[in-house]
């Protein structure tokens, strides 16, 4: 069923948000700083996936927000995800596969 | 591969025989028949005659299916063997033992 | 809230505090100390029983990074938001808004059979805060255990808003320890609860909040959106946003364990055997749920499968892990193949036992039917709608297909015993094994692995079927354990024509002006 060669970098990666007034902010930053994404509206929440690596910049949603946002506040957002956390620092999330 | 455990781990099991005293837990599964989403089990008397099993306890529960008729042709069969019960054998006898699942077929 | 965005603002708040990293490694680490007059063996007693190796817990990471002031700040805000979604649901009539009564099963299910397990999940990871010999994956833990009592608190809340208009809410503690289909998702945490500190890691934090928990989470909550049922769905996803901490701890964990030693590959992989199987039979319950018991369906079971599993974890988790010597689950191919046929399968046996459960069921209608022939081309039509027909026919002569009797159940999932042979949707699997001279029937090659395996262990199994049989579940008549489960009048049966559809009715058909309905017409 599965093709067993791809690799970590052609993999999908992705991540489910919340449907909010706040979280429009985050989708848009998303899909500025992540060209190859995919956007996908269900029920209740929009469901973002990548090839490979998905990364949410801070200042990229600050810049849409209009106010300051710190990186702890996408748990506010996240709903679920898959592919594994590389990076949540202060400036950045990153998801991608390790291997 | 046994349960790796802090200590002993023994423990009874908790559907024993011996807990049903002289009686035994017998399932019948109806093998061609899906309007039953499983077999059905029944507490039944090692001592019950087969004739009485089949009075007291399947066609009770069988004729609430519609189409079932209790006295249609079946063939019966113990883990693939065939089983050939006459009414007047006990299900001790027929070598039916506790958890058991007997298979019914339209013949 | 919003704030203009003002450089001298935001510097001086760096300097006031230090970065994430440096933060989250002075609560894991600098806090932490190394024992000096107790041996640390008798400090941490329960971290090497299992045969796990683990040699530096400084390697473990949590990419949250999450700290004691963050964690506090988020949360409150995450119950904030729900609990004015639940007033506004309270002055506001939400009970009526929903797209009918019949779709409150879907949350007595989730009440009854779920939430329970969201208290005992607080109960094992407090266990692991305490006893995980790393203090990484110990404020993990504590973080979830936290998480889990507040999911359980914030459902029950939640949920107690309908108790007072519809049945079958009233007792699900109570049910969760005696009623037969609850004994499924019971005895699969009690199995996980009784298991070794790292064997439950694998099995709660890995295989079930990461291969498993979208297909049993995100069903139901977008189910609710759907449905009318906006604080399910806001402490659905309340709680979700935590799930994605408690699925980064379980892939953490995983990566842990087969990072610190090679001798615990064989381990991790013989657990997530069984883990996947134990998750994946109490999914079928989810699967039921999308196809029969939404009014108003979001996707279909098979949908929901392919995306969350197979796309998401075989072709992209199991991928990853590949790289560790680890395979996908043994039995999985099972799983696949059921995919067309397990929700049908499972519903049929909510439907004809349902005379025993506190919620009801209804015979699909025929614009039901035609989105499942659709959804499933190759087999409902096949095998699925003639048992519908002739169940119609039977209502029509004045039956309604209600079992007289009980069923026989599977020793390790303790679903009765009606899923069928591999490839072969018309023959039920019987599997049976034979321990210290007694027969134990399972229902499929994967909960007889699981048996034969630890042998020990499922004897021990409180089948509910046994337990009425022995005597232990009120008495022998069907009135007797009704009573003993708690199940009180318009909680089960037929759901045309019970209580909460005759309310229903009623409320809808209220004039305008009618009590508690103003603005519903």
């Amino acid at each position: 069923m599965s093709d067993t060669t791809l690799s970590a970098a052609q993999r999908l990666v992705g991540v489910d948000i919340q449907e909010s007034e706040t979280n429009r902010a985050v989708v848009e930053a998303i899909e500025a700083d992540n060209p190859d994404c995919s956007v996908q509206h269900m029920p209740g929440l929009v469901r973002i996936t990548c090839p490979g690596r998905l990364v949410v910049n801070r200042e990229t949603v600050e810049e849409r927000l209009g106010r300051e946002w710190e990186t702890h506040e996408f748990q506010m957002a996240i709903v679920t995800y898959f592919g594994h956390i590389k990076e949540w620092d202060d400036d950045e999330i990153v998801i991608a596969w390790n291997h | 591969m046994a349960v790796k455990a802090i200590g002993e781990y023994r423990f009874p099991s908790r559907s024993r025989q011996e807990l049903y005293g002289d009686d035994q837990l017998v399932s019948v599964w109806f093998a061609d028949n899906p309007w039953w989403c499983a077999a059905a089990m029944f507490r039944a008397p090692q001592a019950m005659t087969w004739g009485d099993f089949w009075t007291q306890m399947v066609v009770p529960y069988a004729e609430e299916d519609p189409d079932w008729k209790a006295d249609a042709a079946y063939s019966f069969s113990l883990w693939g063997v065939p089983l050939t019960p006459r009414p007047d054998q006990t299900l001790a006898e027929l070598g039916i033992e506790h958890k058991d699942v007997i298979a019914l077929r339209a013949a | 809230m919003t704030i203009a965005p003002d450089a001298s603002r935001s510097a001086s708040k760096k300097t006031r505090k230090l970065p994430m990293k440096q933060r989250y490694q002075a609560l894991t680490r600098d806090l932490d100390w190394e024992p000096s007059y107790v041996d640390p063996k008798d400090m941490f007693p329960y971290t090497e029983f299992e045969g796990i190796k683990i040699h530096d817990w400084s390697k473990w990471e949590d990419p949250f990074r999450l700290t004691v002031d963050a964690y506090a700040k988020y949360q409150a805000e995450k119950d904030k938001r729900l609990y004015a979604v639940l007033d506004g649901f309270a002055q506001g009539q939400g009970h009526l808004s929903l797209t009918d009564a019949s779709y409150l099963n879907t949350m007595k299910l989730f009440l009854q059979g779920v939430t329970p397990l969201e208290y005992q999940a607080h109960r094992n990871f407090a266990y692991l805060a305490r006893h995980l010999a790393g203090p990484g994956p110990r404020f993990a833990a504590l973080c979830q255990s936290i998480d889990e009592i507040r999911h359980a608190q914030t459902e029950i809340h939640t949920l107690s808003n309908y108790n007072k208009y519809y049945s079958g809410l009233h007792n699900y503690l109570q049910q969760h320890d005696r009623v037969w289909y609850l004994s499924v998702p019971k005895s699969f945490f009690d199995d996980a609860l009784s298991a070794g500190p790292f064997e439950f890691l694998i099995a709660i934090g890995f295989s079930f909040e990461y291969l498993l928990t979208n297909l049993l989470f995100v069903p139901f909550m977008s189910g609710a959106s759907f449905n009318g049922d906006l604080p399910t769905m806001t402490f659905g996803f309340s709680a979700q946003s935590d799930e994605s901490r408690h699925m980064t701890l379980g892939l953490e964990a995983i990566k842990f364990l087969l990072e610190q030693d090679e001798d615990n590959v064989p381990i991790v992989q013989e657990w997530i055997d069984k883990w996947f199987w134990r998750g994946y039979r109490v999914t079928g319950l989810v699967a039921q749920m999308l196809d029969y018991m939404l009014p108003r369906k979001v996707m279909s079971w098979k949908e929901a499968f392919e995306l969350y599993f197979e796309q998401q974890m075989m072709q992209g988790l199991f991928q990853d892990l590949a790289f560790y010597g680890i395979t996908p689950p043994r039995h999985v191919e099972q799983a696949l193949s059921e995919k067309e046929i397990l929700s049908h399968q499972v519903y049929w046996v909510l439907y004809q036992f349902s005379h025993a459960a506190a919620f009801t069921t209804s015979v699909p209608d025929d614009e039901h039917m035609a989105w499942l022939s659709a959804t499933y081309p190759d087999t409902f039509d096949k095998y699925f709608r003639p048992l519908w027909e002739k169940e119609r026919r039977n209502i029509a002569a004045g039956g309604r297909h209600f079992v007289r009797g009980l069923p026989q159940l599977c020793q390790v999932c303790q679903i009765p015993m009606t899923f069928t042979e591999p490839g072969d949707p018309t023959t039920i699997a019987q599997r049976v094994s034979v321990y210290e001279g007694e027969k134990f029937n399972t229902c499929s090659d994967g909960c007889q692995w699981i048996f034969e395996r630890e042998p020990e262990k499922y004897v021990q199994a409180w089948l509910p079927v046994h337990q009425i049989y022995q005597g232990n579940c009120g008495g022998p008549t069907l009135p007797d354990v009704l009573a003993w489960y708690g199940l009180q009048d318009g909680d089960s049966g037929e759901h045309k024509g019970s209580r909460d559809d005759l309310n229903w009715q009623r409320w809808h058909a209220q004039t305008p002006t009618g009590l508690g309905a103003e603005g519903e017409q």
